[in-house]
């Protein structure tokens, strides 16, 4: 008895023409959400052509594909597994298949900075289609277990698998603040520093209190009780967050700067319409909170290193140097459908590179009037060079207090006894 | 320095925050104007973060939730800002029951504390509403110094009967703001040059209409350095100079807060005490462990009885913060006897049983303290010495070493009454040989009051009062 892939009718005919037009093989992601129960697939999209268009499959091609198209996916959505059309033997197809799945799995989770739940579905699927017979041949893996051997699926389609799906959402505050280390500031030092920051931030996301709708409710709740059924439902949620105990010692110590991320982000995950939990909810969602930043902030540097080799960073060390990074921009996948994919625009772009992009990897024909730019404004980089202090975005700021034991403290010098664990420690630069 | 909260006749609710708040800055030189300038603006962040409408709340083991900045909103949508304080214990899920509502009846807490304590977590909701704008990275390039740590905030309140829950979280905001301010004081007074300390709130139960009272201490900074500034919470709350009550030891202890060393505190207060005509009841004042035969694997059963009546009264002395040497071992005791000259030096490591004299002796080998010997040629005179024995509850409250017959005890209170002259006496026996079982300790008797008879006749006694030392 293996899984139950129910499959949007859609993409019958998206795989009926890739068969049609292209030579084969031709490779392509499985896009949806597995559950425990059934696993639902959303939309399918073919591996780009590369310039150096060769018919050879390509995998670290394919793998790379899988890992831009992750990034493209809000909470809920991810890539399920990979399709191939050939009319090649069907044994020889399985073994690349199976390679595939699980190197497209293995590098989109190496990306992740969240920790994998225990009721996470680690199947993937694997679809052959034989491009003159139409058949189709569904199989799954257990990628956690190298040595998983193919289990049959069921894959079956139907209309408006998605349609009644519920959102749930929510705009976050991120305000993180990590040291450079105490030499050449390079980008990769950047990169380390702030990975270990998002760490930490990850961390004290996966532990906050997460409200929907603004109650607490029990992990087992479910969502869609008491609404009409085949109703699309959105949630608001609410995180609360706290330093948690396993956060980096305290410390005082040199560094060559700091690095701070400082704004906002939306984040939605979408949820099918099976019954779907409270705690599901939240996990989507807090995955995605974290996805969305980490991923941000890794396009951010991806750009800094390409202009960094081609030369274009300032060799002049400028104090404070700020960047912006790319807004989020969501696209329905259907017109009509709830369910929608994201790209980041950067500031310097316009909305045709991202309706390009759309096409380029998910195979979507987006016009810009498709595109939602409501949920989230382009950074704007204020014009006095702030220094990189801790500030709140309060939403009712209140003015300041005036402090007045300055003066008291300065006064009074009294000679000190150490113990480490409650000293911090200033050297002289 | 300090927070008192206000006066109030009947035992309300406690309301207990705490919750680390985040101190990140960097410093881009160790002078100290710009260390202090820094240091304070990012107190002045911490202040917006704790009176903005991020600033959350969470009653902890329930479902409850406050924002004290957006009109004391709450979730459940079943309270509101004029529900009442005490109400919020229906809400709190305890270990007899699993359910996230409401209880059905409001259940009563243990008798061991007419206390109730309300925890809450300090949190912040890092969610607002949208649209928002997209987060800058900003790089700052410069030799310097970053500081990361988090204040342990712990601020409490106490609530009577008639306050709502806005009454209360207005004070708790107060209460907050204020820590936060004396944490900066204290951070910057005690920052020299190279080295900061960490700010830690501790709180002291003063005596009533006083009550609680919140202290922000250097964490690391001994008690013996900080003189100066109990002198001044002495001054400040009236309070006399011979009773060490801010010393760190002394820190109040909340109830259900299990002790980290296993031993039983203070079983005598869940005892029922003797209503004498016109008599009154006279106790030991503060906390000690309760020490007794075979604890810490150690099988002295027969002889060790004196030894453990002088644990319980080290443990009294270290526990009021008047030594913070832990209570000696039997061996560390028979040293402290030898190295006076008391003893041969082969007395270390044997069974020998010791007295009154030997109690004193140690208790001023090893702790400095001074203790009167009181001497009964029988055992009957005790009855007679109700009004000594109430005296020295009184004015100094330490647990009494009794030793006589063949055995050892601890008296650690008297009921007298001056026209009848009818007396009990509360004794914690160190001949109990079982676990830390409360309810054994009690019910047997092991804790209890007893009468003149309990006193053999005919012996004649020791007893070894010790004496407080008058220090803050």
């Amino acid at each position: 008895m293996g899984r139950g892939y129910i499959v949007e009718d859609a993409v019958e005919g998206y795989l009926s023409n890739l068969c049609e037009q292209q030579a084969a093989p031709v490779t392509g992601l499985l896009i949806g959400q597995s559950s425990a129960q059934r696993d639902f697939v959303v939309m399918a999209t073919r591996t780009p052509q590369r310039e150096e268009s060769t018919s050879a499959l390509d995998k670290e091609w394919v793998t790379e594909h899988a890992r831009q198209v992750s990034r493209m996916l809000p909470g809920g959505l991810s890539v399920l597994g990979v399709f191939i059309i050939t009319d090649a033997d069907a044994k020889d197809t399985l073994t690349t298949l199976r390679q595939l799945v699980f190197a497209v799995e293995n590098l989109i989770s190496s990306d992740n900075l969240w920790s994998p739940a225990d009721d996470d579905i680690t199947d993937c699927v694997t679809l052959h289609v034989n491009p003159k017979t139409r058949k189709t041949v569904c199989r799954t893996f257990d990628v956690k277990d190298p040595k998983s051997m193919a289990k049959p699926a069921d894959w079956k389609y139907q209309l408006g698998v998605c349609s009644s799906w519920s959102m749930v959402s929510c705009c976050l505050n991120v305000d993180m603040l990590v040291p450079l280390p105490d030499n050449r500031a390079s980008t990769e030092n950047m990169d380390k520093c702030l990975k270990e920051g998002l760490k930490v931030w990850t961390h004290q996301i996966e532990s906050g209190v997460c409200l929907i709708d603004g109650k607490k409710l029990p992990d087992d709740t479910d969502l869609t009780s008491g609404q009409k059924r085949n109703v699309r439902q959105t949630y608001t949620a609410q995180l609360l967050i706290t330093p948690d105990d396993q956060r980096l010692p305290d410390v005082v110590q040199r560094c060559g700067g700091s690095v701070s991320v400082r704004g906002a982000i939306h984040s939605r995950a979408y949820l099918h319409s099976n019954k779907p939990k409270a705690r599901l909810a939240e996990k989507l969602l807090k995955r995605d909170v974290v996805s969305t930043v980490a991923t941000r902030v890794q396009m951010m540097l991806e750009e800094l290193l390409i202009s960094e080799e081609e030369g274009k960073g300032s060799k002049d060390k400028q104090q404070t140097e700020q960047f912006c990074l790319p807004r989020r921009i969501f696209c329905p996948v259907k017109v009509s459908g709830p369910v929608c994919v994201c790209d980041y625009q950067f500031s310097d772009e316009g909305q045709s590179e991202v309706t390009d992009r759309l096409k380029e990897m998910l195979d979507m024909d987006a016009a810009e009037e498709d595109l939602d730019t409501r949920q989230e404004t382009p950074a704007e980089i204020l014009e006095k060079v702030v220094e990189a202090e801790p500030t709140v975005e309060a939403v009712e700021a209140l003015e300041p207090k005036r402090n007045n034991y300055i003066g008291v403290a300065m006064a009074t010098a009294v000679a000190l006894l150490a113990t480490a664990a409650s000293m911090l420690y200033l050297n002289d630069v | 320095m300090v927070v008192a909260d206000s006066p109030c006749s009947d035992t309300g609710t406690i309301l207990r925050v705490r919750g680390p708040l985040e101190f990140t800055c960097r410093l881009d030189s160790t002078d100290a104007l710009h260390t202090h300038k820094v240091i304070s603006r990012t107190f002045q962040t911490l202040h917006s973060q704790v009176k903005s409408e991020s600033c959350v709340l969470t009653v902890c083991d329930s479902p409850v939730i406050i924002w004290p900045n957006r009109g004391v909103h709450a979730t459940p949508e079943e309270i509101s800002p004029d529900t009442l304080c005490e109400d919020l214990h229906q809400w709190i899920q305890t270990d007899e029951q699993e359910s996230a509502g409401k209880r059905s009846a409001k259940k009563k807490s243990k008798k061991s504390s007419a206390v109730n304590v309300i925890n809450l977590r300090l949190m912040m909701e890092v969610t607002k509403t949208g649209p928002v704008s997209a987060p800058i990275l900003s790089k700052t390039v410069q030799k310097s110094h970053f500081l990361s740590t988090t204040l342990p905030i712990d601020c409490v309140i106490r609530t009577t009967c008639n306050d709502t829950i806005k009454d209360a979280f207005e004070r708790l905001l107060a209460a907050l703001t204020h820590q936060l301010c004396e944490m900066e004081k204290v951070t910057l007074q005690h920052m020299k040059g190279t080295s900061l300390v960490k700010p830690e709130p501790l709180h002291f139960l003063l005596p009533e209409p006083k009550g609680l009272v919140t202290v922000v201490y250097p964490a690391g900074v001994p008690d013996s350095q900080l003189e100066t500034q109990r002198k001044e919470l002495h001054q400040q709350f009236e309070l006399p100079d011979d009773w060490p009550y801010f010393r760190r030891a002394n820190a109040y202890h909340f109830p259900n807060e299990p002790y980290k060393d296993g031993y039983l505190r203070n079983p005598h207060l869940f005892l029922t005490h003797p209503t004498l005509e016109n008599g009154k009841v006279y106790l030991v004042q503060g906390i000690y462990s309760y020490h007794h035969y075979m604890q810490d694997h150690m099988d002295d059963n027969g002889w060790g009885c004196a030894y453990r009546s002088l644990q319980t009264i080290c443990s009294w002395f270290q526990q009021q913060g008047y030594t913070e040497r832990p209570v000696p071992t039997h061996k560390e005791i028979q040293q402290a006897l030898v190295d006076v000259g008391d003893k041969q030096a082969s007395f270390v490591g044997s069974r020998q049983w010791i007295g009154s004299i030997e109690v004193q002796a140690v208790l001023n080998q090893l702790l400095e303290v001074t203790s009167k010997i009181m001497f009964v040629s029988q055992g009957s005179e005790l009855a007679s010495k109700g009004r000594e024995l109430a005296n020295h509850f009184l004015t100094e409250g330490t647990p009494i070493m009794i030793g006589g017959g063949v055995l050892a005890h601890t008296i650690l209170g008297v009921a007298w009454s001056e026209t009848t002259g009818q007396i009990r006496y509360l004794i914690l026996d160190p001949h109990y040989t079982g676990a830390e079982d409360l309810q054994v300790i009690t019910d047997k008797g092991w804790c209890g009051w007893k009468g003149p008879e309990f006193w053999d006749q005919t012996a004649y006694y020791n007893l070894c009062l010790p004496q407080r030392p008058k220090i803050i």
